[in-house]
């Protein structure tokens, strides 16, 4: 299952630049007074698998917001695979290897799933304004239509998005983030609303992902991100407050006080 | 404004310096070499004069309309149509009672229940979709304007002011040194002095009432977030109706005012829906201030452009406007979505 | 309507089986019509048709496709028209330059179309609602500008006698010939905004329209897309306004005024804005009214000149039961039809 394109040029590049993936520098976040995420310092590297815990409020969708470039941080530096990015338009971002799925499904509600998965495998390659039609043996439609298949969508490739069901919806959301030759994916609360099947597949397509794509995780779900993360990064009130491996995280004294045990939501 | 200044320091200076500039042509008798290179100084003054009375002029209309957008995002393309017809019911308010004052509130009332009616009945049952509310402001000023055309007909009509305020008054300002060496001060319709008079108090309330008071704040809340103001509990309907007829009523006095200092005929909704749109895009949208500020700027720029340029002094307008769409897209005084 | 079909499916046949009947029926009547119609009918009545509803179509590509409403079509078609002028023939001899009809016509198309895209640039940058707002103040400034502007638009009075040029020994202001010109340029502009619907193009406008902060996050130039939207309904508004030129064999400010920006926007929503066919339903519409209804208002005792607001109230009346315009209309009584008809047989229920 060609889950990922074969894109021996984003391996190629990744065994090149060894280096990281996602470097945050005292990143900060002011809404007004309010200071979503304050001097933020993590880094990520290439293809590395990483959970970003944290209680509601934490800041964690902001911190990605950020790196996305849905809003610019009001200060620090965030180099994406060591280019600084931090005033980058987001669709510069996305084409240097960035992608992204959202914790409430952003997708085309007017267009059917196949015209939402080209769109992705268009956004990302060349001929974004071409005027002529693709034919039946196009590239990007028989790509797509693999992204399709890989999420087991098929059966509804001709549907629209408005009559999917919420499940559906949410392996479409993966899909798109999958276009392409993605570096390092950013999933937003993915197992959100997914029954214990979704869930298990989920994980299933987190875990077969190709090597040289990293991945960050916000998940609420501690059994899903620990089986699908190498390392973990737990945020507080809009700082950092601990990082580690899964197993130090799961048996640290002051994260169980905060996050599972009278902090618990 | 100490915040202004701390961000942005060169503006800052720049727009001291202008103003400093402006404020010793205005107050200080000028050389004959100056009046050789930039005319007469009464004529400068009246054209700043003029633009400044104009400028109230606009703020009366603009500032009903960017309310409005502000507060329930209706972009009200009939705004026009109530300026006029506000003019056109006390033109015959004052022809009829021989009182140019009693217009005032007469037709505040009148064109704000043609508000309320409005919101009430058309506007509130398309809540949320603003693309549709606009296409119907569109209709209704069609329609409006057909009306009005069908009862006054095409031709001006002027409101005249009551005879004491007819006339010139003096201001302390130096207009010129005569050859006696005797100081000339100038000398300015009272009417339009007054009217400038009331626009700026009309404004310093609006601010008050927005700023000061529990009406004003539900007004404030509303426009930062409608969601949250409406789910807290307050009804927000009352809160648009209260807003749309104001704004309306607003506009039908202005329309009062613009018939006295210019005249009233078809076309001149138009013109001033234009006027409207043009300072609140410079201004900034549901800013009142932000309304003033662009209201002086359109109104110098026209009437300075009127004296020293006449063939284009409206795109001098325009252009403003276009500048300001280009590098501050939000309005000068607008925040950023 | 899929990119291309499932595999699985049988081939499709040919694109031209696939139209139905009822367009065939259309095309055939549109084709013929000069047999049965008479000259005022096909110049007036389907020349100003098809060339209102172009403009309007340039206008529906940006709001139905897009989600932009733009209110500067009508000036961009109106400059073309200007350019035509000036650059080629007409009886203000101190401006124009003779250029030959190729060279200055696709001048006209030009100078529209940059000048639509900048207007596009200008009105992008902000929320939606805020285009109409923008676009208006705009095309206002256009109208002042030409009326007021002596030396390249000839202010007040504009330009006159500026005709279409006699190719291939015809005459294309006589009606029959105008009549298919026009045809033809509307049906090409229509295939045109269908064709580009589905493709890259059209689709990531789509894209933008329903969900701009995503197509972001895919990778695309939000910004640039919603430009380039501008430049293409530019062109098609240009052709527009060189057949309005044409037929009104003059052009002036007047051409371009609010009521006439105002009038485009009413056509293409009564129409409906969904689909390409809406704004050509609209113009049909508008100039049916337009040119009938002084009679019929007479008829019943009221003065001719109401007919405004027949339109205005007709407008209010389409905005209020079916925002989506006559399109919408026959659209959900088609619904309706069928659901009170048994799926199977067809019979009524």
């Amino acid at each position: 299952m060609t889950l990922v394109e074969n894109s021996s040029a984003a391996d190629r590049l990744a065994s090149v630049s060894s280096g990281n993936a996602l470097e945050l520098r005292g990143v900060t976040k002011m809404f007004g007074a309010l200071a979503a995420i304050s001097d933020i310092t993590l880094t990520v590297r290439s293809g590395e698998r990483r959970a970003v815990l944290g209680s509601n409020g934490a800041g964690k969708t902001t911190l990605f917001n950020c790196v996305t470039g849905d809003f610019m941080p009001t200060g620090g530096t965030i180099r994406l695979f060591g280019e600084d990015v931090t005033r980058f338009p987001a669709y510069e971002r996305i084409r240097r290897g960035l992608r992204r799925t959202y914790q409430i499904s952003l997708l085309f509600n007017g267009l059917t799933v196949a015209d939402n998965v080209y769109l992705a495998c268009r956004g990302v390659s060349r001929g974004r304004f071409s005027f002529i039609r693709p034919r039946e043996n196009d590239a990007l439609l028989t790509r797509s239509d693999e992204l399709i298949e890989a999420v087991n969508l098929m059966p509804w490739r001709d549907t629209n998005v408005s009559n999917l069901s919420y499940g559906q919806q949410r392996q479409l959301e993966i899909a798109l983030a999958l276009a392409g030759a993605p570096r390092m994916i950013l999933f937003d609360e993915p197992a959100a609303g997914l029954s214990p099947t979704e869930r298990a597949e989920l994980v299933g397509i987190l875990n077969g992902l190709p090597g040289h794509i990293g991945y960050i995780i916000i998940e609420h779900d501690m059994d899903v991100a620990l089986r699908v993360a190498e390392s973990v990064t737990m945020m507080h009130n809009g700082k950092i407050f601990k990082e580690g491996t899964p197993e130090e995280i799961e048996n640290d004294q002051e994260v169980q006080e905060l996050y599972l045990g009278d902090g618990h939501e | 404004m100490q915040g202004f200044t701390k961000r942005n320091p060169v503006w800052a200076l720049l727009i001291a310096l202008v103003a400093a500039v402006f404020l010793w042509l205005v107050f200080a008798p000028w050389s004959s070499g100056m009046e050789d290179i930039l005319g007469r100084k009464r004529v400068f003054l009246n054209a700043i004069f003029g633009g400044v009375t104009l400028g109230a002029l606009y703020f009366l209309v603009a500032s009903g309309f960017t309310l409005i957008f502000g507060l329930m995002r209706n972009v009200n393309l009939a705004h026009g149509s109530l300026y006029l017809l506000g003019g056109y019911i006390g033109f015959e308010v004052s022809e009829r009672t021989g009182s140019w004052f009693l217009a005032f509130p007469v037709v505040f009332v009148v064109v704000g229940i043609v508000g309320i009616v409005l919101q009430n009945q058309v506007f509130r049952r398309m809540e949320g979709e603003e693309l549709r509310q606009t296409m119907v402001t569109i209709g209704l000023s069609v329609v409006i304007a057909d009306l009005m055309l069908w009862v006054w007909g095409g031709q001006s009509y002027t409101i005249y002011s009551p005879d004491w305020l007819s006339g010139p008054m003096t201001l302390p300002i130096v207009s010129g040194i005569s050859d006696s060496g005797e100081v000339i001060y100038l000398r300015y319709p009272a009417v339009r002095m007054a009217i400038l008079f009331a626009a700026i108090v009309i404004g310093i309330a609006m601010w008050l009432v927005l700023n000061r008071t529990k009406l004003g704040m539900l007004v404030r809340a509303g426009v930062d977030d409608r969601e949250m103001l409406a789910a807290s509990g307050v009804r927000i309907q009352y809160v648009f109706l209260a807003v749309f007829a104001f704004g309306a009523g607003l506009a039908g006095m202005a329309g009062i005012v613009g018939g006295t200092f210019q005249s009233l005929s078809p076309g001149e909704d138009t013109r001033f829906l234009l006027a409207s749109l043009v300072v609140v895009i410079v201004g900034g949208m549901g800013s009142i201030p932000g309304a003033a500020i662009g209201a002086l700027i359109i109104g110098l720029s026209e009437q300075l452009g009127l004296v020293y340029a006449p063939t284009y002094s409206v795109v001098f307008t325009f252009l403003i406007m276009a500048v300001v769409l280009a590098f501050r897209p939000q309005g000068l005084l607008g925040e950023r979505q | 309507m899929a990119l291309a079909e499932h595999r699985k499916t049988a081939p499709r046949g040919l694109w031209i089986e696939r139209i139905p009947g009822i367009w065939w029926a259309l095309i055939l009547f549109l084709l013929t019509m000069p047999a049965w119609a008479n000259g005022f009918f096909l110049f007036q009545v389907m020349g100003w048709t098809f060339i209102l509803g172009m403009i309007a179509l340039s206008l529906m590509f940006l709001a139905g496709y897009g989600g932009m409403v733009s209110l500067i079509q009508m000036s961009v078609a109106a400059m073309a028209g200007y350019m035509v002028a000036i650059f080629g023939v007409s009886g203000v001899g101190d401006i124009s330059m003779g250029l030959p009809w190729w060279l200055n016509i696709p001048i006209a198309i030009i100078v529209a179309a940059i000048f639509g895209t900048l207007v596009g640039a200008l009105a992008v940058r902000t929320e939606g609602i805020y285009t109409i707002m923008i676009t208006l103040a705009i095309a206002a400034a256009f109208f002042y500008f030409t009326r007021q502007n002596y030396t390249v638009f000839n202010g007040y009075s504009g330009f006159n006698l500026v005709v279409p040029p006699e190719l291939f020994g015809v005459d294309w202001r006589q009606p029959m010939p105008f009549y298919y010109l026009t045809l033809g340029c509307a049906a090409l502009c229509y295939a045109a905004v269908i064709y580009v619907s589905r493709a890259p193009f059209g689709l990531t406008l789509q894209g933008v329209r329903d969900n701009p902060r995503r197509m972001a996050a895919l990778g695309f130039n939000v910004t640039a897309h919603r430009i380039a939207a501008y430049t293409f309904a530019s062109v098609i508004a240009s052709v527009g306004g060189i057949l309005l030129v044409w037929q009104n064999s003059q052009i002036a400010p007047g051409t371009a005024g609010i009521p006439a920006v105002i009038d485009i926007l009413v056509i293409a929503v009564v129409g409906g804005i969904k689909r390409p066919i809406g704004p050509f339903i609209g113009a049909l519409i508008y100039v049916l009214l337009r040119t009938f209804s002084p009679d019929v208002l007479l008829a019943f005792g009221l003065s001719g000149e109401r007919f405004k607001l027949v339109i205005g109230l007709g407008f209010l009346a389409i905005v209020f039961f079916s925002p989506d315009g006559v399109l919408g209309l026959w659209e959900r009584w088609q619904t309706r039809r069928s659901r009170n008809h048994d799926p199977l047989t067809g019979d009524p229920k």
